[in-house]
């Protein structure tokens, strides 16, 4: 079953356009990714099934609703959940805070504060230090947490291995592939082929704002890396 | 020198009162409200009318009440629809509604100063060190005291109060959790219209109601907001009491000089500390 669909959207910030035609989908349950290079559009991507970015043309649906037109607090109402690029862990907030307020659209499911302090103890440790006082390591965990506090259908992560060292990295591989055992779908926007390699199962390469191959990631070839990921 | 601390928080408190609305209103909508000081003063004059009819707590219940409700429409109809339009844009129309709203209360209540009896429970003195001081004035500081509280409570222990906090320092990131940052700010525009209102209430007593009451503590209400750190309850809070002391102090030893004090205060703070006392959210 397809979870999310975007068909032909052209997606603007104010006038300026940056996606062009774009056609993608993510079914239930499978680890999709999303790969480019800086400043191709990957995080527009996200934002159109925020709301923050205007999208003109085309449809966007999750679950089989149009989703094109809603406001960024819907999306996460619909099952989306977002560990944004920078990590935008909230300033002033607690680790525990910062959980708590991942868990506001009240959705069921597995994720609750003690199931996310099982999956990462290190935020148990540090629940009441501030959240932005963390490691970079510990602050994408928290993210991760955040966003599973939503109890989502999907999970989009927008380059969450950004300014981790390689070890760090590694752990949240691990995780990524522990959650996407659980049934969780998941939209990984990367650029560290190695991540993407250990996760998805599907891939999607874009530049200049268009979709210009997709596929399995077994089938990936060394010559769409160099042309279109490697920098 | 007991008497005049006393005055200072009580200044402080009704600061605070004041001030605290406009940290919410800032903190949810970005906006630099210049209709607070009209909210203070129709929150008066609400409460002047309605207590000639039916008594001061009625006044206070219906003051808060009628403020809560502009506050919600202020929202509606004038903060969400300018929320993406440039900053100066929304302080330009806070400060032609300051104007209405002064026009509008001398058309309803005329230019004549106007004022307000104490409730009977508390009209009386107390006599502390050798001299007496008005019950009123205590209640004042009590009743400043009990919103920190409250406030404080509010934010730090509820759903409501975390999603208000984090709000207040990235709107974004607390809408992409789920939350409606559109009706949350509705809600927080109204509480703080409703302090406004409050805070006029209980000034009314204390001062002469003239429509043009809300300017002078406006600007004392900026101060604080400013020094404490925009967007800073705690900050807030520190800042009210400094100046409401500072103020009073001015009044009694130096008076030509009383009205500065406070901005001179905002200055020496803002070059030490550029963000204010305290950080946003805290």
């Amino acid at each position: 079953m397809t979870l999310l669909s975007l068909r032909n959207i052209d997606a603007y910030y104010g006038r300026a356009q940056i996606l062009h035609g774009v056609s993608l989908d993510v079914a239930a349950g499978e680890s999709v990714a999303i790969l480019g290079r800086n400043g191709v559009g990957k995080t527009t991507i996200v934002n159109a099934c925020l709301g923050v970015a205007t999208v003109r043309q085309g449809r966007v649906a999750f679950n089989g609703r149009d989703i094109g037109r809603i406001r960024h607090f819907t999306a996460a109402r619909a099952g989306i959940a977002v560990v944004p690029q920078g990590r935008r862990i909230v300033p002033g907030l607690t680790v525990k805070d910062n959980l708590l307020l991942g868990g506001a659209v009240n959705r069921k499911g597995p994720w609750t504060l003690p199931t996310v302090f099982e999956l990462f103890p290190v935020l148990r440790e540090r629940a009441e230090v501030a959240g932005t006082a963390l490691s970079g390591g510990q602050q994408q965990m928290l993210a991760i947490g955040r966003a599973l506090m939503a109890n989502p259908d999907l999970l989009v992560l927008d380059e969450p291995s950004e300014g981790l060292a390689p070890v760090i990295v590694d752990g949240l591989a691990e995780t990524l592939q522990a959650l996407a055992r659980t049934g969780t779908a998941i939209l990984l926007i990367e650029q560290n082929f190695g991540l993407v390699h250990r996760v998805a199962e599907r891939y999607y390469v874009l530049s200049k704002g268009s979709i210009v191959e997709a596929g399995w990631l077994a089938g990936l070839s060394m010559e769409t890396l160099k042309k279109h990921v490697a920098v | 020198m007991l008497i005049q601390i006393l005055n200072g928080l009580v200044y402080g408190g009704l600061l605070y009162v004041l001030a605290v609305g406009l940290v919410l209103i800032f903190g949810l909508r970005r906006v630099v409200n210049f209709a607070h000081g009209s909210l203070f003063m129709i929150g008066a004059y609400v409460g002047y009318t309605v207590t000639a009819v039916a008594g001061f707590w009625a006044g206070l219940i219906a003051s808060v009440c009628v403020l809560t409700a502009i506050g919600a429409a202020l929202d509606r109809f004038v903060f969400r629809p300018l929320q993406d339009e440039d900053p100066i844009v929304t302080m330009l129309v806070t400060f032609g509604l300051l104007l209405v709203l002064e026009d509008a209360a001398r058309t309803i209540w005329g230019k004549e100063f106007l004022t307000v009896q104490p409730p009977a429970i508390l009209s009386g003195v107390v006599h502390l060190a050798g001299t007496s001081f008005p019950v009123y004035r205590l209640a004042v500081i009590g009743a400043a005291i009990l919103v920190a509280g409250g406030l404080s409570l509010w934010l730090r222990f509820s759903r409501v109060g975390l999603y208000v906090r984090a709000s207040s320092v990235d709107p974004l990131t607390t809408g992409m959790q789920g939350v409606d940052t559109d009706r949350l700010s509705a809600m927080v525009v109204a509480i703080g219209a409703g302090l406004a209102g409050l805070s006029g209430t209980i000034s009314a007593p204390l001062v002469a109601l003239s429509p043009s009451m809300g300017g002078s503590i406006l600007i004392d209400s900026f101060v604080v907001v400013v020094t404490g750190g925009l967007g800073s309850f705690t900050g807030a809070f520190i800042a009210a009491m400094v100046i409401g002391q500072l103020h009073n102090l001015g009044v009694v030893f130096v008076p030509a000089a009383a009205s500065m004090i406070p901005l001179v205060l905002m200055v020496l703070v803002l070059i030490w500390r550029p963000g204010g006392l305290v950080k946003a959210g805290a």
